[in-house]
């Protein structure tokens, strides 16, 4: 299928579910609301800290908003646009995954499609600012180069994050059980990316690299940005992290299809 | 009430211990998940300590234990009984309740008690097995402290049940709870001192969250424990513990019978 139908197709079923939100508009304002809410509210967590200590193991008060600020509006994106996946324990546990195996369309992409989670709204919007008062304050010296390389990581910040909650979601296919605890869990773990990852021991550091890489979201971006010398190029690897956890989330979302028992009634 | 009264809302409250044993995956997996947010706290808070003594009027070993309970403290009430009260207002099946000669805020309370007592034992034993493994965890010595702080539990549990089940009860008029649940535990975790004890916030702040209910949830059990207050001082937090629960448990009632006025059922 081209590139270019697929997008077409998205944005048809995209607009379907938009309909379906904007029925419930009062849920619609809550959702966003409290989205923004959480957010500002760990921000001025952060503020609260910043105003007793200058620095955090040298990280200054914008250095860490910044982290703090990618890793929801990556979220934010991931519920905004592809909350799908959150509703994948809902689609094999009863047996809704049928219909969409029954359609010439790729079933990843109506997975992706089958919800819009509007509080991403909130994120996108609390998160953005943040961000880009981080770089306001931040002595940062602009080029070109650097505003090109600052949106590639973004790009694969998102990637990131979609993939590893398609991962998670994926487990639905073996764990037969309504409820999403696990998905929920190796969420959670992006807390441990909201923070510079120099304050956590060695294993730490190593997993939030490799098995869930939610430190080239937040923390090897921000060693770019800020021009951490001790740090200098591994955000290079952010690309390659990010086109390994798609082909692993994608390569798992197969795997378990493969084992879709189309139970339910 | 009568003994009769009595056991009903106690068989209730036996079921909703069986409820979090059959369902131990997810209870387990929501605690790991718990666990994880400590973990990525306390070596948070130990960046902020390296190379001082002390912030805020904490110690390293004092804000160690004050993290540790305020985890106590945050796990005795859990997710699952935030989400059971609205859950059932949602889906409609408060209809069945309103139709049974139980009174429904009772019940939910029963409810919540019965998970209480699980999630919380079960939270203490690891909790203990976790503080053996870090030093400098600094413990009340007399047994008087452990008594007071076991009823400071008791109240902060009172108190964020009247929270839960207020915000629970504005499901009556959205289709939708996480928003409200979400809105609930920010609010709650700013201003009971579960992200950052009250004493770090600007004065007004801190002023701010001590006349609001949501302070006799974290900050007096942690108060108590750290014996940063007198017997006296202590005694005097439990009792606003129990006005706020009080005042919320009529609060929660009066809201109640508006908003069963106001009950839609969808479903079928």
């Amino acid at each position: 299928m081209r590139v270019s139908r697929m997008f077409y197709l998205y944005r048809r079923l995209y607009v379907q579910q938009l309909k379906a939100i904007l029925e419930y508009n009062k849920d619609f304002y809550i959702l966003m609301c409290s989205a923004a809410l959480t957010q500002v509210l760990g921000f001025v967590f952060l503020w609260v800290i910043y105003d007793r200590i200058p620095d955090i193991n040298g990280w200054q008060f914008w250095e860490v908003t910044f982290m703090y600020a990618m890793i929801f509006v990556t979220e934010g994106v991931g519920s905004l646009f592809f909350e799908g996946t959150w509703r994948m324990g809902r689609l094999v546990n009863m047996g809704e995954m049928d219909r969409y195996l029954l359609r010439p369309v790729p079933v990843v992409l109506q997975v992706f499609c089958t919800g819009i989670g509007i509080n991403g709204l909130g994120n996108l919007l609390i998160g953005g600012v943040i961000i880009w008062q981080s770089l306001v304050h931040g002595h940062i010296h602009w080029t070109l180069g650097k505003i090109s390389i600052i949106l590639l990581l973004l790009l694969t910040a998102v990637i990131i994050r979609v993939s590893i909650n398609l991962a998670a979601n994926s487990a639905a296919f073996w764990i037969k059980n309504a409820g999403n605890a696990f998905p929920l869990m190796v969420h959670n773990l992006a807390d441990l990316a909201k923070y510079p990852l120099t304050l956590f021991p060695q294993a730490i550091r190593v997993f939030v690299s490799t098995v869930l890489p939610y430190a080239f979201i937040s923390f090897y971006p921000a060693t770019y940005v800020f021009g951490k010398s001790e740090w200098s190029g591994w955000w290079m690897l952010a690309p390659v992290a990010a086109l390994g956890s798609a082909a692993a989330a994608y390569g798992i979302f197969r795997f378990g299809l493969s084992r879709y028992e189309s139970t339910g009634n | 009430m009568s003994a009769i009264q009595i056991k009903k809302y106690r068989s209730i409250a036996n079921r909703s211990l069986q409820n979090v044993l059959a369902y131990r995956t997810s209870y387990v997996i929501n605690f790991l998940a718990n666990a994880v947010n400590l973990l990525a706290i306390y070596f948070l808070w130990q960046g902020i300590y390296s190379g001082r003594a002390e912030v805020g009027g904490y110690s390293w070993d004092q804000m160690k234990t004050y993290l540790l309970v305020t985890f106590l403290a945050n796990s005795v009430l859990s997710w699952y009984s935030e989400t059971s009260i609205s859950g059932k207002i949602l889906d409609g099946s408060v209809a069945v309740d309103l139709l049974k000669p139980i009174d429904f805020q009772t019940a939910r309370f029963s409810e919540t008690l019965g998970a209480s007592l699980l999630e919380g034992g079960m939270s203490a034993i690891l909790l203990i097995l976790f503080a053996s493994f870090l030093s400098g965890i600094t413990l009340p010595h007399s047994l008087f402290v452990y008594v007071l702080f076991a009823l400071s539990l008791l109240g902060a549990i009172l108190v964020k049940f009247g929270v839960v089940y207020l915000a629970a009860l504005l499901c009556f008029w959205s289709t939708g709870s996480m928003g409200i649940v979400w809105t609930r535990i920010a609010v709650t975790n700013l201003l009971s001192g579960a992200l950052v004890p009250l004493a770090f916030f600007p004065d007004w702040l801190e002023r701010l969250a001590l006349w609001l209910p949501f302070q006799s949830i974290i900050h007096t059990p942690t108060m108590i424990f750290l014996q940063q207050t007198g017997t006296m001082e202590s005694l005097k937090l439990i009792g606003l513990q129990a006005f706020w629960g009080i005042a919320l448990w009529i609060a929660g009632k009066g809201m109640w019978n508006w908003a069963v006025r106001q009950v839609t059922i969808h479903g079928g």
